[in-house]
């Protein structure tokens, strides 16, 4: 896979304002804030048949059924319990149907981020392993980086939760 | 005038010097065989001095346009950015615009199809000509140009036969339905550009449109040789010279009447509707469905129960009572006439009936019964593949049907009535009926069943809903490809309906269609599934048991069938096929059994326990999970938390699926 997508994308002015920051491991991610609905706390989630692991089931959102995809299994990391810090982040994306409300898990939500347009770099070739297909950037803040995901390919390709394959292919 | 061949039909033969001047002589044309103006260029005598009707709005002076030349193409192409801006700068507006219009433009093909019967009836050319005007006179003052200049042209058409400077026939019908298309298109576009979406290339259409409109007043008016040009322009109509015969005119009147009905619910209804973003109806039904949830936890909650209070207690009845009408209330919110869909299928079988060169009656019934908007919605390009499929296929070329003894003219109704629950609506053919033989060789050429099955002949009918089954001599533009019934199936499942033949050979075709009325309640029993609660329609359920162990019966070590009284079921866990749980180990004997019964087959499902009935409001999963099989929703239950909502017929084709895959 190569990178060439991400470099086409890259456009840095786009990319600075706020960011939620989450953490998956001990890895920070980022997404932007508007495209955040609300942040709820792990709850009980229905399971749906014949769908990928990550995809956790459906959970009832005030009367609104919303799909449920645990980003740690997305993203290949091994499966955790949930804990107390564990969050549901509820995002509306961008499906190929139209706009669509999802909850991803994540393993505790950080802090809300303002990003400033220096912070920002080009996500960096990482070889064929590593697909970077979903990331507009990385930022650099205080010393950390932070990867800026992009949320509409993360969770739809298609409309569908059949997703490409994560990077610990 | 017994004519049949109707395209060699000489035009020279057509009563063309009509002396039909004014719009008064037109009004009192005999009403006796209507199609015979259709198709026909009549021409006025006289255009000129026409005393025109008083007119309500004030009309543009259209002479003017018409002596103009045929529309050069860079009138039409409209600066893109500049139209999108001004829409853009008030989205609001302009989406109420969009919605305003294609309703107008329903309305206007309506009246057009009315008109096509009736093509004396003049008060109907002022029908579509309001309508048409207010579309026109909304796109200019948004500024969408293009969408005006369309309208604009076809308008004057309109006025001119309106005024009786031009005839009305087949043409004329003909050129507006396309002009009714090609606005729509138009007008979807910009809420398609609105939506962030690029423009679609309808600058081609609208110009040729237009050429054609002008040719058509230019040779309406002008007589002679421009005007067969005109006539050249649209495609043949071919079933006109049957109509001529008087012996078929108690047929038409017996579809006139069907059509007149719906006159007056629809002048009634307008009086006191509003218009409402269906979204807003959607979030009144969510936020109802939430407030029945949240009232059924207080009235559960432990604490509360524990008090013995008599008004406390009465209070929390009249609350129960109140919720359940509000829900029942914002359901039928959601609710409107089939007639929408049941139009859109006119249109195609008369479009079709004139391709195909059968000429065909459109019997209508029940167009005002109610269903679920969205299905109304859903429903319609099944019915209109349903119609196509009955005119292409079903119906006899004319002389075929006359050497059999049937009337020349066929007859095609579409019927919608209640049963119960659900809606039933019928697309029924008088035509050749499904030819058993047929479909049963191409079925096996096609390797769709075993060389050697031998099924009944129920079975057989159901092959044509089968993926990549056509028996169609020729590819047609609309059928003979192979897709179509078995996507017509799909989307009638999909919509929690059936679809059944019935058909006899020589006598015709029908196609019963059973929708429930509303995808929003359901009655559901619910069952524990692995570590999950599901929902099983209730109306599929046939009874529950737990079986003796001596009636379950194992095949290779497996629990396979389960005997209740007389027969013996397969025996399948839901858990197992599903994919859910580790629900294989089930022992029946143990557990429960729900049998299912869904297309005439029965099913005996394995669950680890029944709960109990309720109601459930259904959602759907989202497209998320549109390839989810076996599953129809979900439904939130009286905890607040979310039980899967199963589809039988899903169910029990995947467990014919599954068999068929192990033989």
């Amino acid at each position: 896979m190569s990178t060439h997508g991400t470099t086409g994308r890259f456009q840095r002015e786009e990319l600075v304002g706020k960011y939620l920051t989450f953490a998956l491991g001990n890895e920070e991610y980022s997404v932007p804030v508007l495209k955040v609905r609300e942040i709820i706390k792990i709850m009980d989630i229905t399971a749906v048949p014949q769908v990928p692991e990550y995809v956790k089931g459906v959970v009832n959102l005030r009367g609104k059924v919303i799909p449920v995809v645990d980003l740690r299994l997305k993203f290949g990391f091994p499966a955790q319990d949930y804990t107390e810090r564990t969050c549901i982040i509820v995002v509306e994306v961008a499906l190929a149907t139209g706009a669509r409300m999802m909850g991803i898990i994540v393993d505790h939500v950080s802090e809300v981020l303002n990003v400033a347009a220096e912070q920002i770099e080009q996500t960096p070739e990482f070889g064929d392993e590593i697909q970077t297909d979903y990331m507009k950037g990385i930022a650099k803040v205080q010393g950390q980086v932070k990867i800026l995901l992009d949320l509409d390919r993360v969770l739809g390709v298609d409309g569908t939760i059949a997703m490409p394959q994560p990077s610990a292919a | 005038m017994t004519t049949r061949k109707s395209s060699s039909k000489p035009r020279a033969a057509k009563p063309k010097a009509k002396p039909r001047v004014a719009a008064k002589a037109k009004a009192s044309a005999p009403k006796a065989k209507k199609k015979t103006p259709k198709a026909t260029p009549t021409v006025s005598v006289a255009p000129a001095p026409v005393a025109p009707e008083p007119v309500i709005e004030a009309p543009e002076p259209v002479t003017a346009s018409v002596a103009a030349p045929i529309a050069a193409i860079a009138d039409f192409v409209v600066d893109d950015d500049t139209e999108l801006a001004v829409v853009q700068s008030d989205a609001e507006l302009a989406n109420l615009f969009i919605a305003e219009a294609l309703d107008h433009l329903g309305t206007i093909e309506q009246k057009l199809l009315e008109l096509d019967e009736r093509p004396e009836d003049t008060s109907l050319l002022n029908d579509i000509f309001r309508p048409f005007h207010t579309v026109k006179g909304n796109a200019s003052a948004l500024g969408i140009v293009s969408v005006e200049r369309v309208a604009h042209k076809v308008e004057n058409l309109l006025d001119l036969a309106r005024s009786g400077r031009i005839q009305v026939g087949e043409t004329e019908v003909d050129l507006v339905l396309r002009a009714v298309d090609v606005l729509s298109l138009m007008i979807n576009d910009v809420g398609q550009r609105l939506a962030g979406q690029p423009r679609k290339a309808t600058g081609a259409e609208a110009v040729s449109l237009v050429q054609q409109v002008e040719r058509l007043i230019a040779g309406q008016l002008e007589e002679g040789a421009a005007a067969a040009a005109a006539v050249m322009d649209t495609p043949e109509p071919v079933a006109v010279a049957a109509a001529d015969e008087p012996a078929f005119e108690h047929d038409r009147r017996g579809a006139t009447p069907s059509r007149r009905r719906d006159d007056v619910p629809m002048l009634a209804g307008t009086a006191t509707a509003i218009k409402v973003d269906t979204r807003k109806l959607d979030n009144i039904v969510d936020v109802v469905g939430e407030l029945i949830v949240v009232q059924s936890l207080i009235a559960q909650d432990p604490a509360l129960s524990a008090l013995v209070d008599g008004r406390l207690a009465r209070n929390m009845a009249q609350l129960r009572r109140l919720t359940a009408d509000l829900q029942r209330n914002s359901m039928a919110l959601r609710m409107v006439p089939i007639r929408q869909a049941f139009q859109k299928v006119a249109r195609v079988v008369r479009d079709q009936s004139r391709k195909a060169g059968k000429p065909i009656d459109l019997v209508i019934t029940g167009e005002d019964t109610e269903l679920d908007r969205k299905m109304v919605e859903e429903i319609t390009d099944p019915l209109m593949h349903m119609a196509r499929n009955s005119v292409d296929h079903g119906i006899e070329p004319p002389d075929a049907r006359e050497a059999t003894g049937k009337p020349a003219r066929a007859t095609v109704s579409l019927s919608a009535y209640y049963q119960g629950s659900h809606v039933i609506i019928e697309v029924k053919d008088d035509g050749a009926g499904l030819n058993t033989e047929r479909i049963l060789e191409s079925a096996r050429r096609k390797g769709l069943i075993a060389p050697d099955a031998n099924p009944s002949p129920e079975d057989i009918h159901r092959l044509i809903f089968e993926p990549g089954f056509s028996t169609a001599a020729k590819v047609t533009e609309v059928s003979g490809r192979g897709v179509g019934m078995d996507v017509v199936r799909r989307n009638i499942e999909s919509l929690r309906g059936r679809v059944d033949i019935r058909t006899e050979q020589g006598h015709g075709t029908t196609f019963l269609v059973r929708l429930p009325l509303t995808l929003a309640v359901l009655d559901g029993l619910l069952v524990r599934v692995g570590s999950e609660r599901c929902v099983l329609p209730a109306a599929a359920v046939r009874e529950s048991l737990r079986p003796k162990p001596e009636h379950v019966h194992f095949v290779q070590g497996q629990p396979r069938m389960v005997q209740v009284r007389e027969s013996v079921l397969p025996l399948v866990s839901l858990g197992a096929l599903l994919g859910m749980g580790a629900a294989a180990a089930l022992d029946p004997s143990a557990a429960t059994v729900v049998v299912v019964e869904e297309g005439g087959s029965r099913i005996g499902l394995v669950v680890e326990e029944l709960l109990h009935k309720q109601e459930v409001v259904v959602k759907s999963l989202g497209d998320s999970f549109a390839t989810v099989r076996g599953v129809a929703g979900g439904a939130i239950l009286g905890d607040g938390r979310i039980g899967l909502i199963l589809d039988p017929h899903g169910i029990v084709t995947m467990v014919r699926e599954g068999s068929r895959r192990a033989a």
